[in-house]
């Protein structure tokens, strides 16, 4: 008897199919891995099983019953728990509070809190997740809340736990840690659903794995038959390379520069520590690092998004320390934000008005304050063409445009500027293989032009497959500078989880 | 001058203008608890102040007129309470238009139901009357403030300690507080956020009656077009300088009193009204500086989103403008 | 109402009725059943609004009614483009009419010179004291929404107070400044209309062109779109806020001094501030966020419907303050439906 089954799973968004007759089944105390590719169906699957959307077709059944979630409240009663991807947390209430939110301990009209903490404690301790229950939740590590919401699930008793995409914001060892403590609960008889992209995990902890693409389930391999060269196979249809091919290049001027920034945050803590760093034309220089390891306030200090709290950065020879947007950008720097959609565009706005930003105050697109709109369009059309953007026309608004079109337009946008140094964030996050390698191309492009690429990724294989040097960014500060031959995965890997001794 | 000024009289005066602007800021911060940013505190005052008129006037009673202040201005909130819940409409954009339709309602409504327009005073109208504590008139202070007052210049401080303790200590508290902060955590926990958020904007808003109830009702018997004169406004201000605290936020509209009761006291001195009625809208304004200037420096500039409650209670049309700054 | 709304939301998606439309029928409904309760007929009350406004006797009353709703909808439009609101329009306004009733009276110069004295120096106080909120937002974090509208106050309370004691020409009794001179008064275009209008129409046509044409407008537009946007784009989110606020309350103060300068000649306590001209523009501007040929029209709109109210009440005795809540329904209403929109 299967703990947990589902079968002809249809799930339509629009004209997309994400889930087209999905089938899965894990047993009771059983680690089951469901592996996929970015926009394979996996998380639309979790958010099915666990009620947070309806199915538009198939069947789940729970321990045999069939049931039908009208919202994760349902789930939660027939025993499922849900760790996501993004954690679902209130940053200013305790870990305790937190955990016991809406089934709290009462004692007349008050809540009990010492029969809160106590609960929590305990089954802190038994679990092996280490938290502190007075704890404001705001204050902790990404590895302590998901702690936290591992316990919020265990406090409701769940006997399915699912975990999305759980290793994505970890350490390695916080990664073991985690794996421990999956092992302990499913040898408890609790049947764990891990969803993942990574293979490595899946061969380290699954028993099983049900394997997606397309919307569809294209395998379920017991993880000690299979091998990796299969799972991947399975996974993509092809065997894939990520090694972009790159010529040599003599490293030309230092064209962006930083020297000790530093930036502390609120509470005194240096979230960039005296980081040094410099691109030369011709080189594409990448910062690894697990997310929230400093990157995105180093980014914001070297973009003028934001003041650094002490160091100097300088573009093309200019310095530019805590100058604003506008005077980093003049001075030849373009960026590809890790957020395209909150940032990097206008939701609301056309392609023609997205596409010109940063021209909008020199010719051919203004002549003094005045601005001319046929060039604007001129521009957008030509772009558009250029880049091959799917986009019905340029005065459509860019909110409509999938994840990888969007990232177009940001890339044109600022490639077109064709600035001398160029920095990207998370370039690829969240596109599909053909988007990936398009923007990979156009960076390996623009790095053969002589400019200066920084990129900044927490997507090792991305780092190792296109960076000529690999800085590793843990707790704000910059532990290695490595050339492309003596870059790995392992020392690499080592290095983001702050082990520099043993990376040697 | 400043010992004519510490009088008895200053005390009660601030007792009594604190009153108002408390009960609408108690509502201000329930609201703000549950992630619906208040704008619409100036008009529901309003409505709640002619509610009660017409509720003291017809019914020949105080308590009917604080019964139908209290449920006229619930009524008039459920537009806050499912425009900004049910129908995601733009909390700001809602706040204000209330506060129009409150003022134009009313001035109809005056004209309409009591055939006048300006003002309305009428023997027939019961004001709430004061009760006095003898024990408690004479001591200094305390005894100024609160020996002679009416019955909701004392139910507005047990109110500000009930909701405290409802919302810091009780089940009930711990899930509104989640609402506001993140509501998709609080959904996924099994918590119907909208009913939450409708039901907590009327509790709100009956606040707000008693507010408006106050100011009808509590010193004199009259209602005046426009009567609410800008302390929803000053109590926005206090929740926003209390951060959703009702204690916080009850020490701000303190200040405010104060300032208002000296304003009241020196225009006995010869000072002309249309200064001294400034009073309390400086010194709002000054508290917002400098508590602002404090948070600005500790603030993190981040482009990162702001968090939701924070993003919607500054979304204006269909724009999104968390607080950015260069 | 929400049953009933959504029903109203149906019946305009199948029948493709334009937003606009539906919320003006719902609010007429509502406004009908008010009617009712006062004892008058709807019917008869709502076709003397429409005869009061737009019958070509009433039209130039309501030209002359819409010079400072359309100007304040403006001021109110320009920063609402930005994504940032002014709620002190009341402030600006009161700061420009008495700068623009003092200046003729005491600065020296004559004639149309002293009027475009008056109604430069009373856009540039009325810029001044709303670029103020914006600097408080930008240098201290002080909320623009709500400093904006606190900064009323006083400026109210001051000039109230002026006009009062200090101004006041004694010879009449009220509270009301000295006449200006009668050559400094704006030329009269025919009847009740004058040259502010003529100047009301520049503006509007300059803020349409600025939104469309210029890269500061472009700018602006952006900064509505996302400001997280406009900022990693290089566009000086703090500057550019201290300008539009500026701008937005140079109108104001301009509309102050026109009505002051067009039809009042002087500066009386409170007639600024009564006909609400601050809120009934915002609500304009807000019913299109602030985009400036849709705010014009609905400027417009709005004042042959106060206008109309005035023939309304003459001819049926129904408040005429009635349009302030038919205006407060249809925003609402707006503001609602395009919340559901959203939704998805």
């Amino acid at each position: 008897m299967a703990e947990i089954a589902a079968a002809g799973i249809v799930k339509r968004y629009g004209g997309l199919i994400a889930n087209d007759g999905v089938v899965l089944s894990a047993e009771r105390g059983e680690i089951h891995g469901v592996m996929g590719e970015n926009g394979a169906g996996k998380t639309t699957l979790m958010s099915i099983l666990f009620g947070l959307q309806a199915p538009d077709a198939g069947e789940i059944r729970v321990r045999d019953a069939p049931v039908c979630f009208r919202s994760p409240i349902d789930a939660m009663a027939a025993g499922l728990g849900m760790v996501h991807q993004s954690f679902k947390l209130f940053g200013s209430l305790t870990a305790w509070e937190n955990i016991v939110y809406g089934a709290e301990p009462k004692r007349g009209p008050f809540i009990d809190r010492r029969a809160a903490r106590d609960r929590v404690a305990k089954l802190s301790e038994h679990h092996h997740l280490a938290v502190d229950p007075d704890v404001q939740v705001g204050d902790l590590s990404v590895g302590v809340r998901q702690r936290i919401e591992i316990l919020k699930a265990l406090y409701r008793d769940a006997r399915i736990l699912i975990l999305d995409e759980p290793t994505a914001v970890l350490t390695p060892p916080e990664r073991d840690a985690l794996f421990a403590v999956l092992k302990n609960l499913a040898s408890e008889g609790r049947t764990v659903l891990l969803v993942t992209h990574k293979l490595h995990e899946v061969t380290a902890i699954t028993d099983r794995v049900t394997i997606l693409r397309d919307g569809r389930t294209v395998a379920n391999l017991r993880t000690a038959d299979t091998n990796a060269g299969e799972i991947v196979r399975a996974m993509t249809g092809r065997n894939v390379n990520l090694k972009v091919a790159k010529r040599p290049l003599p490293p030309g001027d230092t064209l962006l520069k930083a020297v000790d920034v530093t930036i502390a945050s609120p509470s005194g803590k240096h979230v960039v520590d005296h980081v040094s760093l410099t691109v030369r034309g011709g080189e594409i220089v990448g910062i690894a690092g697990v997310a929230g390891n400093g990157q995105n306030e180093l980014v914001e200090a070297l973009v003028g998004l934001r003041n650094s709290d002490g160091g100097s950065v300088e573009i093309c020879g200019r310095d530019v320390t805590d100058a604003d947007v506008a005077t980093h950008r003049a001075a030849g720097l373009a960026y590809i934000p890790e957020d395209r959609a909150a940032v990097g565009s206008a939701a609301e706005a056309s392609a023609t008005d997205n596409l010109a930003m940063g021209f909008h105050r020199s010719a051919p697109l203004a002549s003094g304050p005045f601005i001319n709109p046929s060039a604007f369009a001129e521009r957008a059309r030509a772009l558009i063409r250029r880049f091959a953007i799917r986009i019905a026309s340029e005065r459509t608004d860019v909110g409509t445009l999938s994840g990888g079109n969007l990232q177009k337009i940001v890339v044109a946008r600022e490639l077109s500027h064709e600035s001398p140094a160029l920095i990207a964030e998370q370039p690829s996050r969240g596109l599909d293989v053909g988007a990936t390698e398009y923007i990979h191309e156009q960076l390996v492009a623009e790095r053969d032009r002589g400019r200066a690429v920084l990129l900044v990724s927490a997507e090792l294989s991305e780092i190792l497959g296109l960076s000529d040097r690999v800085l590793v960014m843990f707790e704000g500060r910059i532990l290695a500078d490595l050339p492309q031959e003596r870059a790995n995965v392992q020392n690499v890997g080592l290095l983001m989880a702050g082990r520099g001794a043993e990376a040697g | 001058m400043i010992q004519s000024l510490f009088t008895p009289f200053l005390f009660q005066s601030t007792a009594q203008a604190i009153t108002p602007i408390l009960f609408a800021a108690l509502a201000g911060v329930l609201c703000g608890r549950v992630g619906v940013f208040n704008l619409a505190l100036e008009g529901q005052i309003l409505v709640g102040a002619f509610a009660a008129i017409v509720g003291s006037y017809f019914g020949h009673s105080a308590l009917v007129g604080v019964a139908a202040g209290m449920a006229g201005a619930a009524v008039f909130s459920l537009i806050l309470g499912y425009g900004a819940t049910i129908f995601r409409g733009d909390p700001v954009v809602i706040g204000i238009g209330m506060n129009l339709l409150a003022s134009g309602l009313t001035a109809y409504l005056l004209r309409v139901v009591f055939g006048v327009s300006g003002t309305f005073s009428d023997p027939n109208v019961v004001g709430l009357g004061r009760i006095t504590i003898p024990a408690l008139v004479s001591v200094p202070v305390l005894g100024w403030a609160f020996g002679r007052q009416s019955a909701l210049t004392f139910a507005v401080w047990a109110l500000t300690a009930l909701i405290s303790v409802v919302l810091f200590l009780t089940p009930v508290g711990l899930r509104l507080r989640g609402v506001g902060e993140q509501p998709a955590a609080a959904g996924a926990l099994g918590i119907d956020v909208a009913r939450y958020r409708s039901v907590t904007v009327l509790i709100a808003g009956a606040l707000t009656g008693l507010a408006g109830a106050q100011l009808s009702l509590g010193a004199v018997s009259v209602f005046a077009e426009d009567m609410s004169a800008g302390r929803g406004w000053i109590a926005v201000v206090a929740v926003m300088l209390g951060r959703n605290n009702p204690l916080y936020a009850a020490a701000a509209c303190v200040l405010f009193g104060f300032a208002d009761a000296i304003g009241v006291n020196l225009q006995s001195h010869g000072l002309p009204s249309q200064l001294t009625d400034i009073a309390p809208y400086v010194a709002t304004l000054l508290a917002l500086v400098i508590s602002h200037r404090r948070r600005t420096r500790a603030s993190l500039r981040s482009r990162q989103s702001a968090p939701a409650t924070e993003r919607e209670g500054q979304r204006v049309g269909a724009t999104n403008s968390p607080p950015l700054d260069d | 109402m929400s049953a009933f709304s959504s029903a109203l939301k149906l019946a305009g998606d199948r029948l493709r009725i334009p937003p606009v439309a539906l919320a003006i029928g719902f609010a007429a409904l509502v406004g009908a059943a008010l009617i009712l309760v006062s004892g008058h007929d709807p019917m008869s009350a709502y076709v003397e609004i429409a005869k009061g406004s737009l019958s070509f006797e009433a039209l130039p009353d309501t030209l002359n009614w819409a010079t400072p709703l359309v100007g304040m909808t403006l001021a109110a439009a320009v920063p609402l483009r930005g994504g940032m609101v002014n709620l002190g329009g009341d402030g600006q306004l009161v700061i420009g009419g008495l700068i623009g009733a003092l200046a003729p009276l005491f600065l020296p110069g004559h004639g149309a010179l002293g009027a475009t004295v008056g109604l430069a120096l009373a856009g540039l106080g009325g810029g001044v004291y709303a670029a103020l909120a914006a600097w408080g937002e930008v240098r201290h974090g002080v909320p623009m929404l709500i400093s904006s509208l606190l900064l009323s106050y006083p400026a109210i309370g001051v000039t109230s107070y002026l006009a009062r004691f200090p101004l006041r020409d004694v010879s009449t009794g009220l509270p009301q400044t000295l006449m200006v001179p009668s050559d400094a008064r704006l030329y009269v275009l025919s009847g009740a209309l004058n040259v502010g209008s003529l100047l009301i129409a520049a503006i509007a046509i300059a803020v349409v062109f600025v939104d469309q044409r210029t890269s500061a407008g472009y700018e602006l537009r952006m900064r509505g779109k996302n400001p997280h946007f406009a900022k990693y784009g290089g566009v000086q989110l703090a500057r550019q806020a201290v300008r539009t606020m500026f701008a937005s309350g140079a109108i104001a103060g301009v509309v102050g001094a026109i009505i002051v300068l067009g039809s009042q000649f002087r500066f009386i306590d409170g007639a600024l501030v009564t006909p609400a001209y601050t809120w009934s523009g915002l609500m304009a501007a807000l019913l299109v966020s602030g985009e400036p040929v849709g705010a014009i029209v609905a400027g417009l709109f709005f004042a042959a419907l106060q206008t109309g109210g005035f023939a309304m009440q003459r001819e049926t005795s129904v408040p005429r303050v009635l349009t302030l809540v038919l205006q407060a329904i249809v925003i609402l209403f707006l503001a609602m439906r395009r919340g559901l929109g959203r939704r998805t």
